[in-house]
């Protein structure tokens, strides 16, 4: 266990000094920061032509979908690529060698990446909280606490969730495609196509149920302050409920997926 | 040799290229349907997406929701040339200048620019601006537009669109050729197009007109504008006559970047 624990910090480390050799590529990434902000323009037009919906005032939106850009480079959906990637091409047989479960060697691959991203974004984030007056999170220490342990949430559920699909893989070539259409449905349930207080009441009481919440809509709506003691206490309760569903069966699936697995190349 | 046998000698050259392509990606027919499966449900996810701005408002600065589909469906079809030509061209060049293949392309007795642009097809999206034409019919006939002049100078403005997007994809050509770094220009024309799914006046200044300097507003907004008949006259003359400066631009851009490439397979 230890030893496991030290190998996926090692990993992480060196997925992190990778990252930063690739200068250009951070560049690009933290260039899709930019994407959320784009839904933010359309909605500011929004209120700017008929009012306020549902009393989400100018201000709202961009506390919302600022932290929603920051948030969106945890989504922790890049495993499903490089698992395709390596199934397809042979390299899985490699990993499947190695010390440690291929599920933490993607995990902290993917971890040493994003923390890199963050290492960037998050300042120039926090500079614009100071800066700008529309930006007010209000934080108290103990909501900055449940913040924090809501984003670990959010990545914890999208890389289960993204790695389980992966599995399939086992079975079928086309997984990221399959992974698209999930995220494409899930995305209107996940606060990012619009924040779910202004979708349609019945779509909004299915997310509340739906992990795709978790990864994004919950830690926003809680760090902005829209979240009662009751309802973030539900938004964790969900978001466990569907990490430890995802371990499951991801455990489940593993088993008979490896064995079929026919080992590409080399 | 004279002008016109020359152009015909490099439609023939492209044709036979694409006749190729085809033939060898559809050997995977699953791929070619996963594709059109995937590009339909986006159409749709894009569709239901721009509802939700409208359960509050009749229009986003004069575009109703029709008129944003006419928009949609320019951005499908010009999304879809990038990721069917764009896409897999700009990805081969990085290989060319890498193992040599270049060295072999230039000696060819046809228009270098020409081979390393249009040689390669990604079959996956070939039928996506088809799919945006159907969304582009269906919001001009909801819309209530006039039938006259428009459909001309739609014409003229699509093309327009087309021939910006190409000139892009030269610029970033050369480009590859210079940086040797592919992810990074895709990252480019993915954000490029990305930016005309809505049109530029829902940005509003001071993006709006960053946006119409850079030119992402002949990618939909001008077509979609003239197909409606509402395009103000001077974009007639200024829209071709940026696209023609950006395609000289690119062009030597093109040239200028072979006369420096010094080869690799020497």
């Amino acid at each position: 266990m230890a030893e496991t624990v030290a190998s996926i910090a090692a990993l992480t480390r060196a997925a992190a000094t990778t990252a930063t050799a690739y200068r250009g590529r951070l560049l690009a990434g933290l260039l899709t920061t930019f994407f959320p902000l784009l839904l933010m323009a359309v909605w500011l037009t929004v209120v700017a032509t008929s009012g306020p919906p549902r009393g989400w005032t100018a201000p709202d939106f961009i506390s919302y979908y600022a932290a929603a850009s920051l948030l969106w480079h945890l989504s922790g959906q890049n495993v499903i690529w490089q698992w395709d990637e390596d199934i397809r091409g042979g390299d899985f047989s490699i990993r499947l060698l190695r010390p440690v479960h291929p599920f933490w060697q993607y995990a902290a691959n993917d971890l040493g990446q994003r923390l890199v991203m963050l290492g960037l974004a998050a300042p120039v984030f926090v500079a614009a909280t100071l800066v700008l007056p529309q930006l007010g999170y209000h934080l108290t220490a103990v909501r900055l606490l449940a913040t924090v342990v809501a984003v670990l949430l959010a990545y914890a559920v999208s890389i289960t969730m993204a790695s389980l699909v992966a599995l399939l893989g086992f079975w079928s070539t086309q997984t990221t495609n399959l992974w698209m259409l999930w995220w494409g449905l899930g995305s209107f349930a996940s606060g990012w196509i619009a924040p779910l207080e202004v979708m349609p009441g019945w779509l909004r009481s299915t997310a509340e149920w739906l992990p795709f919440r978790t990864t994004m809509g919950f830690p926003v709506e809680l760090m902005t302050g829209r979240l009662s003691a009751a309802e973030t206490a539900f938004g964790f309760a969900v978001g466990l409920g569907w990490l430890a569903l995802f371990t499951v069966l991801y455990l489940v699936v593993w088993k008979p997926g490896v064995r079929r697995h026919q080992a590409v190349g080399g | 040799m004279n002008g016109t046998r020359r152009w015909a000698d490099h439609v023939r050259i492209i044709l036979i290229c694409w006749r190729a392509t085809v033939a060898a990606e559809f050997q995977y027919q699953a791929n070619f349907l996963a594709g059109l499966t995937l590009s339909i449900f986006w159409m749709v996810w894009a569709a239901a997406g721009l509802a939700v701005y409208f359960q509050f408002t009749g229009d986003l600065l004069g575009w109703t929701y029709p008129e944003l589909l006419v928009v949609t469906g320019l951005f499908f079809t010009v999304n879809g040339i990038r990721q069917a030509v764009l896409q897999p061209n700009l990805q081969q060049i990085t290989e060319y200048v890498r193992l040599g293949t270049l060295d072999f392309l230039l000696t060819k007795p046809a228009d270098t620019q020409l081979l390393v642009t249009l040689r390669r097809l990604n079959v996956g999206n070939l039928l996506d601006p088809g799919l945006g034409l159907i969304f582009i019919v269906v919001g001009f006939v909801l819309s209530d537009a006039p039938v006259g002049w428009n459909l001309l100078t739609f014409l003229l403005l699509f093309a327009t669109s087309l021939l910006a997007l190409y000139a892009l994809m030269v610029l970033l050509m050369a480009m590859a050729v210079h940086l040797i770094g592919g992810t990074e220009l895709q990252q480019i024309a993915y954000g490029a197009v990305e930016l005309a799914r809505f049109p530029v006046q829902l940005y509003r200044d001071p993006f709006q007109a960053v946006l119409t300097v850079v030119p992402v507003v002949l990618l939909t907004t001008l077509p979609a504008e003239a197909l409606l008949g509402r395009l103000s006259p001077y974009w007639l003359v200024a829209g071709p006559a940026i696209t023609a400066v950006s395609l000289v631009v690119s062009r030597l851009a093109w040239l200028r970047v072979l006369r420096a490439y010094s080869g690799a397979s020497a």
